[in-house]
């Protein structure tokens, strides 16, 4: 029986990313391979997080939120970005097309993020006898992040790939992206600064990254105009 | 937007490469978190499981062990006043409130039950604060008397699904609270309904191949005359230490029989400052034993003297025997098997009563003939006359009690012994001893003064007293080499010298299962329902999410078409 808890909150946390693969062209175009090696240059920017957060922060003892840790984990998240620039750019993909690569690429750093930091408490508290709401609300945090990564990636694409963009949207663009890169830093703070409970957590998220994956594609389709 | 050409080939080396590490990767990761201990249940609390034992062949006490059931908190559902199915719930009864008639009738028609949890309150716990002393009150005693009766019933029934005794705690107190409450709707927590599931995860119990008892003796050898010392009188102090109980992991036996043991280890020390110096050296020969298997009909006892050789044994000239000398009253019994006209016992009997009336305390004399075909040996004392050894016990209970029955059980712990009436009936036996071996009859001496040298030590008294109370002594399941019987053994020679530990197989009739305490987790479960229901949501969402990005992306026609392939072949041939 709780296996199939399990079972449950493994499609919730991983269905969503398998069922944006096959629906959208992504499938027909065969594009498992950027998603692969976005996933792999994901693994690696979360490695070098690792090693910076672990030689530049130091550990507090209470829970309590310190402007200037959060800061720190703030600048350090903007590793995050240059990693997915290195997605974006410098990996040779093959011949497909612009909004496609930003898609492949979001998706294989979203499964990337989900597996890393999802995969192994679902694997040890879902399976147990007791049962709790958390495995739920991780997977809706999952799917919101599947959206955030899919923005982020497409206001990437915008403004490291495109090359002629209309003068006016420029700042939107950065704007946009730059709160959407420092994302984890507000979820850290509503949690310890604030103390809101995890329920709440989850559904600002999950409205902030539609919000934002609204905008982006708002965005997206503004700059595709030009060029068509 | 650009129509790329499939290139197959080229996609695949690179996925076969990364494809096995990844999946080893994330096999290794599995494997590791799968040996990481699940422990996240809403509580852990220690249980103590009712004595499996058979005499005879005949099974008592609870036959299983592991439990995993849900929760429940009465015998019968509310709604209907017959008793509802409970062949798969644990019911979680606290002590307190229990009602006994309605246990007894359901343990005698033997109606099912998944299992038992009965909460003793944590006064009853044998880490709780031994603030013993004056100030038990009467809802203490109370509680006693009906634990008592709940350990009678449950050691003489045989009970075929698991029973455990814990502590109420807070966590306990909420589950129950919670589960109560959820009983009150009548709907009693199975699988298909969610609510608290009871695990003891413990292997099946299993015989105790050769259940060992050791009995522990020392000498005080006494002062040779002309003649050789082995024809010196022997006077033999007896108490036996181990314990029986409904939970043996919880039988710490207190007053039956920690006061005995405390009370011996006592006059051994304070003779043994006598016996030291040869010219206060008594012409009798001190020989202290702390026997084992009490409760299996003084098992160890009878082992014992067998194994004294007959010369020593024709030496002895009484025993006085220790039995439950440790309650806040102030009667005292002096059990025989010879009749009270017997010149020896109104000898031994004057002597005792003589000093009590000095101290202030009231000694009775009790005669009980022994029946040498009845195996039932209901004192000590009867094991030293079956072999024709003048003996006594000295104890606070007024009657024989019946097999396991005042054994040191659930109710006897620390709470229910007071230190200085202990103290007092050391110094009654010592003083009436010392009479004896001194020939002081008729004097007013007091040897055993307060604030003398040989005052009885109130802090040794209760510094053993505590150590017993918190040490559970049921002979079977103590090891050969065990703690306590080491430490008595230590103490023993302390004071006395030849210290022997003798070690025997306990008598076939008893035998004992293992598995006496475990570890309870609560877990709170959902209901098969709502893991469907889940599912069903989950899997609607899914649906839908793919059918909203099929039509972004490629428009309602792909979607349609995914639906209508053999349909439009058909179309397309006609």
């Amino acid at each position: 029986m709780t296996l199939f808890h399990f079972f449950n909150c493994a499609i919730l946390t991983f269905g969503p990313h398998a069922v944006y693969y096959s629906a959208t062209p992504l499938s027909e175009y065969d594009t498992l391979g950027t998603s692969i090696k976005a996933a792999v240059v994901y693994l690696i920017t979360a490695l070098v997080k690792l090693v910076c957060l672990a030689t530049f922060l130091n550990v507090s003892e209470t829970d309590s939120f310190d402007p200037y840790q959060e800061l720190l984990k703030a600048l350090i998240g903007f590793i995050d970005v240059a990693g997915l620039y290195f997605a974006l750019t410098q990996l040779t993909h093959r011949n497909i097309s612009q909004c496609h690569k930003f898609q492949a690429v979001g998706l294989g750093w979203a499964f990337a993020d989900s597996v890393l930091h999802r995969l192994a408490p679902l694997w040890v508290g879902a399976r147990g006898l007791e049962f709790t709401w958390d495995y739920i609300f991780q997977g809706l945090e999952a799917n919101a992040n599947l959206v955030l990564s899919l923005s982020l990636a497409a206001l990437g694409s915008l403004m490291w790939l495109r090359k002629n963009k209309p003068k006016t949207l420029i700042p939107i663009i950065y704007a946009c992206a730059g709160i959407v890169a420092t994302m984890p830093s507000i979820t850290s703070y509503l949690r310890q600064g604030l103390g809101w409970h995890l329920p709440k957590i989850v559904g600002f998220e999950l409205f902030t990254s539609l919000a934002m994956a609204f905008i982006s594609w708002q965005l997206f389709a503004a700059c595709q105009r030009p060029s068509n | 937007m650009a129509n790329c050409p499939k290139k197959v080939q080229n996609s695949k080396p690179s996925s076969v490469l990364i494809d096995p590490v990844y999946s080893s990767m994330i096999t290794l990761l599995i494997i590791v978190m799968a040996c990481v201990e699940i422990c996240d249940a809403v509580t852990v609390v220690d249980v103590y499981r009712l004595v499996q034992y058979d005499i005879g062949g005949v099974p008592f006490g609870s036959r299983l062990a592991s439990l995993n059931h849900h929760a429940g908190s009465s015998l019968f559902s509310s709604s209907s006043g017959a008793a509802a199915d409970l062949s798969r719930t644990v019911l979680i009864l606290p002590v307190r409130e229990l009602n006994l008639t309605f246990i007894k009738e359901y343990i005698a028609q033997r109606k099912p039950l998944g299992g038992l949890l009965l909460l003793l309150p944590p006064a009853f716990s044998p880490n709780a604060d031994s603030v013993g002393g004056a100030d038990h009150d009467s809802v203490k005693d109370l509680m006693k008397e009906v634990l008592v009766e709940l350990e009678q019933l449950l050691i003489h029934a045989n009970i075929p699904y698991p029973v455990y005794f814990g502590f109420e705690d807070d966590g306990i107190n909420t589950v129950l609270a919670d589960v109560k409450k959820n009983d009150a709707t009548g709907q009693l927590a199975t699988a298909t309904t969610g609510g608290y599931k009871l695990v003891v995860a413990v292997p099946e119990p299993k015989k105790i191949a050769s259940p060992t008892i050791a009995n522990i003796q020392g000498w005080l050898p006494g002062l040779k005359a002309d003649g050789d010392s082995n024809q010196l009188p022997t006077i033999a102090i007896v108490a036996s230490y181990d314990t029986f109980g409904a939970a043996p992991a919880l039988s710490v036996g207190s007053d039956s029989n920690g006061s005995g043991v405390v009370a011996l280890l006592e006059i051994a020390r304070l003779f043994s400052i006598l016996y030291s110096n040869p010219k206060t050296r008594g012409r009798y020969n001190l020989l202290f034993g702390l026997t084992s298997g009490g409760p299996y009909n003084y098992n160890g006892t009878y082992k014992w003297l067998r194994s004294l050789d007959q010369r020593q044994r024709e030496t002895i000239d009484y025993a006085i025997c220790l039995n439950s000398i440790g309650s806040f009253n102030n009667d005292l019994w002096i059990h025989v098997s010879k009749p009270p006209e017997n010149a020896y016992i109104k000898q031994i009997f004057e002597g005792f009563s003589n000093v009590a009336e000095e101290l202030g305390l009231k000694v009775g004399l009790k005669h009980k003939k022994i029946n040498i075909s009845n195996t039932r040996v209901a004192w000590e004392h009867e094991q030293f006359s079956r072999l024709r050894v003048t003996a006594a016990t000295l104890s606070e209970l007024s009657f024989a009690p019946e097999l396991l029955q005042s054994t040191g059980g659930l109710s006897d712990n620390r709470h229910f012994v007071d230190e200085a009436s202990v103290s007092r009936r050391v110094k009654l036996v010592a003083e009436s001893l010392a009479r004896h071996i001194y020939d002081l009859k008729g004097k007013d001496i007091n040897i055993f003064a307060d604030n003398s040298s040989l005052a009885v030590n109130p802090s040794y008294v209760r510094s053993w007293l505590d150590l017993l109370s918190t040490t559970p002594r049921v002979a079977p399941f103590l090891s050969k080499t065990d703690p306590i019987i080491m430490a008595l053994k230590k103490e023993l020679a302390d004071h006395t010298i030849e210290v022997n530990v003798q070690q025997e197989v306990l008598d076939g009739m008893f035998t004992f299962y293992d598995s006496t305490t475990g570890r309870l987790h609560i877990y709170q479960v959902a209901s098969v329902t709502f893991d469907l229901l889940l599912l069903l949501v989950l899997g609607s969402y899914l649906i839908v999410l793919f059918s909203f990005l099929v039509i972004t992306t490629r428009g309602l026609d792909d979607l349609i078409s995914l639906f209508r392939r053999p349909p439009s072949r058909k179309v397309k041939t006609a």
